[in-house]
């Protein structure tokens, strides 16, 4: 037994793969449009969202469709993601009681099943640019570092919250509300320029520094919408922070996943 | 001199529960509830040859199933040692990981690749499995329409086809109807033969149990008594029956 994350399941990526795929089957068992959800969720947040923010706000600054669509995709990926990895041993229970089996095998799997869906997705994305009349520019080749980070960064918040499901199940609907408070804290739906030097934008922009996902949206809407590139201090910052987090949460399950078995 | 595929020495595993009650998780959310310490297994030690058959038996709770989830590694033992020489399959289940929503096929290659089989064995002996638990006419019904009995056939068949050196298997045949449990029985007098290695836990107490070598009865997580057959029934006709 190594004690680096994924290292042990290298020898049974391929079974990793094929589970990922039934993960995802799973996921949208007995709906009529299944894996079309993927594409749809996001975009009726988005038209919804959108309609309501530029009817309200007098003069919505340039790029605000493309801006709140960033913002709006990664979010939503990084929700989803956490979710299906949170109940990612609860859910395997008849599995995990009937085979020895390293038990990163689970939320790994649904990581991996949340990457696969995470296509779809950025295909969206794209999909509706030209809507917006929007053509991005070269920086848009950075997109796949800041969603390698992304997937990390969820991997290791799955690594904690499957093994807090398995001890207390509350952190189910914790999680949920803390994902919707999340959206607000995260610059999807406001621009950080707006909340400088204003008395409770120092409070969110004070969270905002430590606040993962909105590092990861801000880096991506400055490669995205303002065509610049983000200074070696700034990615050197949020890598730090993800790759942080994901070898604390690998910690965490590892010192916890043989025991967990008897709580299930 | 025989070689040994089992060894346990002074394996105990305990656990603790919690007890709670509506009442005092309402008033008391976050002092600590009561816990009580359950002795699932208490200092066994047991030696288990290869092409043994060995039949543990015991009323509900004496610790029958722990005891092959700790030899089959699921559950991690308080103290004590296991050693364990050849591959596994464990029967501990009626279907042995099953997915509600997949159908036969793609559950024996679930279940199959979680065992640590190669895909290409499965996929070869995927009409085999289904042939033996003569489930040809259900292959592509999502398991949730199965019976209990058509289940365990599944999976009994697919631990079959693996061909593992040692064999777990905890009651599942009770469910199977009369002519499979004949089946699974004569499979087991040829798997016995071919000198591999069997752990039953059974409440069937019936002619089914000659198969064994030797018997094993559990109380209260500890081993009361191994021996032959006549001898272990007796004494648990005398002093362990309901």
């Amino acid at each position: 037994m190594s004690f680096l994350p994924l290292v042990n399941l290298w020898k049974v990526r391929s079974i990793l793969v094929f589970f990922a795929i039934i993960n995802i089957k799973l996921r949208f068992k007995g709906m009529k449009l299944g894996i079309v959800w993927t594409a749809l969720e996001p975009t009726l947040t988005f038209v919804f969202l959108y309609i309501v923010f530029t009817s309200i706000t007098k003069g919505p600054q340039e790029n605000y469709g493309i801006y709140l669509l960033t913002g709006i995709i990664l979010y939503n990926i990084f929700a989803r993601g956490t979710s299906g990895g949170l109940s990612s041993i609860r859910s395997n229970v008849n599995i995990i009681e009937s085979i020895n089996i390293n038990k990163e095998f689970f939320p790994v799997t649904a990581v991996l099943a949340t990457s696969i869906l995470m296509v779809v997705q950025i295909g969206v994305f794209f999909g509706l640019m030209p809507f917006f009349q929007f053509i991005p520019v070269w920086t848009i080749i950075f997109l796949p570092v800041v969603l390698l980070l992304l997937i990390i960064l969820i991997l290791g918040i799955s690594y904690i919250l499957c093994i807090l499901h398995v001890y207390f199940r509350d952190i189910q609907v914790i999680w949920s509300i803390l994902i919707q408070a999340l959206f607000f804290i995260t610059p999807i739906i406001w621009y950080i320029d707006d909340i400088k030097d204003t008395g409770l934008g120092n409070i969110l922009l004070a969270i905002h520094s430590i606040n993962p996902i909105g590092q990861l949206t801000e880096l991506t809407h400055n490669i995205v919408v303002f065509n610049t590139i983000p200074t070696l201090v700034e990615w050197t910052y949020v890598s730090i922070f993800c790759i942080g987090i994901f070898l604390f949460g690998f910690l965490i399950f590892n010192k916890y996943q043989s025991k967990i078995m008897e709580e299930l | 001199m025989d070689e040994i595929a089992i060894k346990l020495e002074n394996v105990t595993k305990s656990f603790t529960f919690k007890s709670e009650n509506l009442e005092s998780r309402l008033f008391n959310i976050f002092s600590q509830s009561q816990k009580t310490k359950i002795m699932a297994l208490d200092n066994i030690t047991l030696d288990i040859k290869k092409g043994e058959v060995i039949a543990i038996i015991g009323r509900n709770g004496s610790g029958k199933t722990t005891l092959l989830r700790t030899i089959a590694g699921i559950y991690t033992p308080d103290s004590g040692n296991i050693v364990i020489d050849g591959t596994i399959a464990p029967l501990l289940h009626i279907g042995t990981g099953f997915h509600e929503e997949l159908n036969s096929k793609e559950n024996i290659l679930m279940s199959g690749l979680l065992m640590g089989i190669k895909k290409d064995k499965i996929l070869q002996k995927t009409d085999d499995i289904i042939e033996y638990a003569e489930l040809e006419k259900f292959t592509g019904m999502k398991l949730k329409h199965y019976s209990t009995g058509m289940r365990a056939r599944l999976a009994f068949s697919l631990a079959l086809q693996m061909n593992p050196d040692i064999f777990l298997v905890d009651e599942i045949l009770a469910v199977g109807d009369r002519k499979f449990q004949e089946k699974s029985f004569n499979s087991f007098v040829s798997f016995k033969e071919k000198n591999k290695t069997i752990l039953l836990v059974t409440h069937n107490l019936g002619p089914q149990l000659e198969i064994a070598d030797r018997v094993v009865l559990m109380d209260k997580g500890k081993i009361i008594l191994v021996g032959d057959i006549d001898q272990v029934l007796k004494k648990y006709y005398e002093e362990y029956q309901d």
